[in-house]
């Protein structure tokens, strides 16, 4: 974040602050200590509060039952990249046409339409018509459903970079010679940078733990990472179920690691 | 940006690059008629999409580990598996049919009201049975076999294995569960907060069962839904369920919906009881150290019911001949030893051993015995036949409306 | 490059097809299945599930608990956001509060919903900790967190994953619009910090944030993965009842299952279309 202390040199913290700190902290890594004890702890029952014994088996019969998992994960990374490369450059230039149209604001109330429903309704009600497309149980048909929530998220996203500034910024470039293609790279494109980043990771993130949408309309047949993760869970096998959840973590973790700032959907 | 979307292309082709549909369009009757040969000749080699439940490691395992690898090295054939059952295969399939459109579904496990839903909308291929070489091994005079929910399976579906439906319970936190339907009430009584109804496939079952054990006439189940016996029974049913609720889990307050939570309470020793649909399910989940190793399993008198699951063909299938190879490996004696191991996953046999050659017949009465479900011949004296499927989807209903939403007296 | 207005109207054409066509089809589409017009088992018009909708009350008390959840999610999540922004803007600045603010936001629903199942049910950790500490003499001393009847496990898992994502963004809304120097203004000219809080940041970030906030709530309202986990099978979120009704083991089933999608559907639809009126007229 950029942080700019009020004043030169940060004050010594209080007490209320470490407090404060250290809960968060606290609240933050709990998951992940308690999924991590889950992964390795085989048959941990109550009343015990930590577990009798540790055990890596778990992690090593994922893995080595096939490499479906690697697959699936190398499915779903392709998967989520393509969605949100698709989305946030559409929703780029959609939100440029909304901005110039006669009636921002019908688009702008129009791009909440699918991001309104559940996605399982939202699967649900247009599954007759991916059959219909002969996109059933295709990627192809994952690729619509999820383009369908993510095109308007990154449109409703990008929305607020077409602001009179942003307008005036590129008459500007052209009154100066630029030509629209250089207008578009050398201008636009820089300025609008952190928060095209910022739709690309949301919208990663929203294929990416897309489970009941991309089920629905694969008939189960494009196993992604999160199709695979649910079956675990639904095994009823504590265990294995963390060790997946950690997995499911772990790509995202990698994201906001190399690049915290642009998970945030900044304020408009 | 045009190099871009060049790269993107690329990669939606590479990633829909399995979804090309065959070329053949056969009819069902053009598919039926071939002999095994052609069948053989023309499933070689084809993808075959199979849609099952996937709630038990054990079961994945067998199918990935075994049967995935076996019918590619035997033919050729590239095996899918993905998660669906019931009402929503029923769903999916009656919605590509109405579309017109072939089934991306080309080899379903199914039974009772998926098996009858999916002939009322016509979606499944058949009959296919007679078709298979092993189909002469199976136990077809069986009536737990040959029938499912009171429907003769016509060679519409292939039997696969067959289970009776158990009490689990935990032997180091309750010495003396409850022999019969008849003492469960008092037991529950005294026994507060360690019994639920889970308010699924195998609660229904459990529902069933008891709501036979109350009337004390099974015969009055058979045969087509009979409303009177049903409002008689069942409204007996609730009555007995609603005095009994404030001693369950929860006191009664809500139910778990799935089976897998269901097995993690019991598991944490939440509840004293589970379930099970597949009577030698508790040793693989000992096995796996998933329950206590004194968890014990046994069937209430007068007895539960007993039923078999199946496998069908899709009739929009793109590969049924493939389908269908896979079908024969999977009722082959081979597969099916394997599958009866309790360290594999304890599905009991369709097979008729009396069929099997002798050396065959033995490495299934070898096989490593159950340690801590009955013994099959023990409890076959308690089996009970699957009533009509309206019973169950009527239960699955009620169940709702006089039990979870009505108040707890 | 799409610089001329015909190729702009092109775009947006195409766009509406996908962002409205596709769902409001499905949307006619389930009001002629509810209507017995198509389907599977469909047999011509009937208006019987429409009548049946007189005396069966599971939906709108499907709609009043995810209305409850929504609002209670949103306002306790606000709530405790806007108290950190206000209250804690030295804490929020240091390391390592905004990095580790953004952790929640990886945490897909499914797996904030296992968490807390096995943190806070009768055998969870939280439980066997009070056993052993002797708080609670087994698992039924344990307070029922989780699939109780308040949806207080349903809540506590939406607080726990927009909190931190609401406390970024007023943070980044209280830099941006230099709240900070704001503060020092008024502080000059005599205001007490209450005063500035609540006559000029809390106006100035509600609204600011409001067309997120209304997305999240929104987002909170056809919840699916978490009710399922820490939820009762009644009362049920809205999801979760549709998902109910159309699994239940009956194919018949399937058009009062069509009647209560299209029903939530238009209803949530209303909604939106109020709400974003409402922010639209004070946001902008």
């Amino acid at each position: 974040m950029r942080s700019k202390p009020l004043t030169g040199t940060s004050p010594p913290r209080s007490a209320r602050s470490i407090f404060l700190t250290a809960a968060l902290v606290l609240l933050f890594a709990l998951p992940f200590v308690l999924l991590a004890l889950l992964a390795v702890a085989p048959a941990w029952r109550f009343p015990a509060a930590l577990p009798a014994a540790y055990s890596l088996r778990a992690l090593r019969d994922l893995l080595a039952a096939d490499n479906e998992l690697l697959a699936g994960l190398g499915r779903s990374v392709l998967l989520a990249s393509v969605v949100a490369s698709v989305a946030t450059a559409s929703g780029f230039w959609l939100a440029r046409a909304i901005a110039r149209a006669a009636r921002p604001g019908r688009w702008e109330a129009l791009s909440y339409l699918p991001y309104a429903l559940p996605p399982v309704l939202l699967a649900v009600l247009i599954q007759p018509f991916i059959i219909r497309l002969r996109l059933s149980g295709s990627v192809g048909g994952v690729l619509l459903g999820l383009l369908l929530i993510a095109v308007p998220f990154a449109t409703l996203l990008l929305r607020s970079f077409w602001t009179q500034q942003a307008r005036e910024y590129e008459q500007l470039a052209r009154t100066l010679g630029c030509t629209p293609r250089q207008a578009l790279w050398q201008v636009l494109l820089p300025l609008a940078w952190p928060l095209l980043r910022t739709a690309l990771f949301q919208t990663f993130l929203l294929a990416w733990f897309d489970f009941g949408l991309t089920n629905l309309l694969s008939v189960g047949k494009v196993r992604t990472l999160t199709v695979q993760v649910f079956t675990y869970v639904g095994e009823a096998n504590a265990q294995l179920a963390a060790v997946a959840s950690l997995l499911l973590l772990l790509p995202p973790a990698l994201l906001l690691w190399a690049n915290k700032r642009a998970l945030l959907r900044k304020a408009d | 940006m045009k190099k871009i979307s060049f790269l993107l292309l690329t990669a939606a082709a590479l990633l829909s690059g399995c979804g090309s549909a065959s070329n053949k369009a056969h009819t069902p009757q053009q598919t039926l008629a071939q002999t095994w040969p052609q069948i053989e000749a023309a499933g070689r080699g084809q993808p075959v999409s199979m849609q099952m439940w996937m709630g038990d490691p054990l079961i994945n395992q067998y199918m990935s580990t075994y049967v995935k690898p076996e019918v590619k090295r035997r033919f050729g054939v590239d095996l899918q598996i993905s998660a669906a059952q019931g009402a929503g295969l029923a769903q999916t399939l009656a919605a590509e049919k109405e579309a017109g459109q072939p089934s991306q579904a080309d080899l379903v496990w199914i039974n009772g009201e998926t098996f009858y839903q999916l002939r009322q909308v016509d979606a499944l291929l058949g009959p296919f049975v007679e078709k298979l070489p092993n189909a002469r091994l199976l136990d077809l005079q069986n009536p737990f076999i040959n029938t499912d929910f009171q429907q003769p399976i016509a060679g519409m579906e292939c039997p696969w294995g067959n289970v009776q439906m158990t009490f689990i319970y935990d032997s180091a936190r309750v010495p003396n569960p409850p022999r019969s339907f008849a003492a469960l009430p008092a037991f529950v009584k005294a026994h507060p907060g360690q019994f639920t109804i889970p308010n699924e496939f195998t609660g229904m079952t459990l529902l069933k069962s008891w709501m036979i054990a109350l009337s004390g006439d099974p015969k009055l189940f058979q045969g087509k839904f009979d409303e009177a016996v049903y409002k008689k029974w069942s409204g007996e049913l609730w009555k007995q369920i609603n005095a009994s609720r404030p001693y369950f889990w929860k006191q009664g307050q809500t139910f778990p919906e799935q089976l897998a939570p269901l097995h993690q309470l019991f598991a944490n020793g939440e509840v004293a009881f589970t379930f099970s649909n597949n009577d030698a399910e508790v040793d693989n989940k000992v096995n796996q150290g998933v329950f206590p190793a004194t968890a014990r399993a046994y069937v209430p008198l007068p007895g539960t019911i007993q039923n078999s699951h199946y496998l069908g063909v899709v009739q929009g299938s793109q590969h049924p001949e493939a389908a269908l190879l896979v079908i024969n490996f999977l009722i082959s004696p081979e597969a099916q030893l394997k599958k009866m191991d309790p360290n594999v996953w304890g599905d009991h046999t369709v097979l008729d051993l009396a069929a099997l050659p002798a050396a065959q017949r033995q490495q299934f009465e070898q096989l490593p015995s159950r340690r801590y479900a009955p013994r099959r011949a023990s409890i076959q004296g308690l089996a009970l036949l699957e009533p009509d499927p309206e019973y169950m989807t009527r239960l699955f209903k009620d169940f709702r409306t006089y039990v979870i939403e009505a108040p707890v007296q | 490059m799409l610089s001329k207005p015909r190729s702009s109207k092109l775009l947006l054409g195409l766009y509406g097809l996908l962002v409205a066509g596709l769902p409001l089809a499905g949307l006619c589409y389930a009001l002629l299945g509810s209507l017995g017009l198509v389907g599977p088992l469909a047999a011509g018009f009937t208006g019987r599930y429409w009548r049946a909708l007189g005396t069966d009350t599971g939906l709108l008390q499907a709609a009043l608990f995810s209305l409850w959840v929504a609002g209670a999610s949103l306002a306790l999540a606000g709530g405790l956001a806007l108290a950190l922004v206000l209250g804690a803007q030295a804490t929020l600045r240091r390391r390592p509060l905004p990095t580790l603010l953004y952790v929640p936001l990886l945490m897909p629903a499914l797996v904030m919903g296992f968490y807390l199942f096995q943190l806070l049910s009768g055998a969870g950790w939280l439980s066997r900790l009070s056993f052993g500490l002797g708080l609670t003499p087994g698992v039924e001393g344990f307070p029922e967190l989780v699939q109780d009847a308040a949806g207080v496990g349903i809540i506590m898992a939406h607080v726990l994953l927009l909190f931190p994502f609401f406390t970024l963004l007023f943070q980044a809304i209280y830099q941006e619009s230099r709240l900070a120097d704001y503060y020092q203004l008024a502080q000059t000219l005599g205001a007490r910090p209450g005063q500035f809080r609540w006559r000029v940041a809390v106006p100035v970030l509600l609204r600011r944030a409001a067309p997120t906030l209304l997305l999240s709530g929104i987002a909170t309202l056809g919840a699916y993965d978490i009710p399922l986990l820490l939820g009762r099978p009644y009362p049920q979120m809205l999801s979760v009842y549709i998902a109910t009704r159309l699994q239940r083991f009956d194919l018949r089933e399937l058009p009062a299952a069509y009647l209560a999608g299209f029903l939530v559907a238009v209803g949530l639809l209303g909604l939106i279309l109020v709400l974003t009126r409402l922010t639209r007229r004070h946001a902008l």
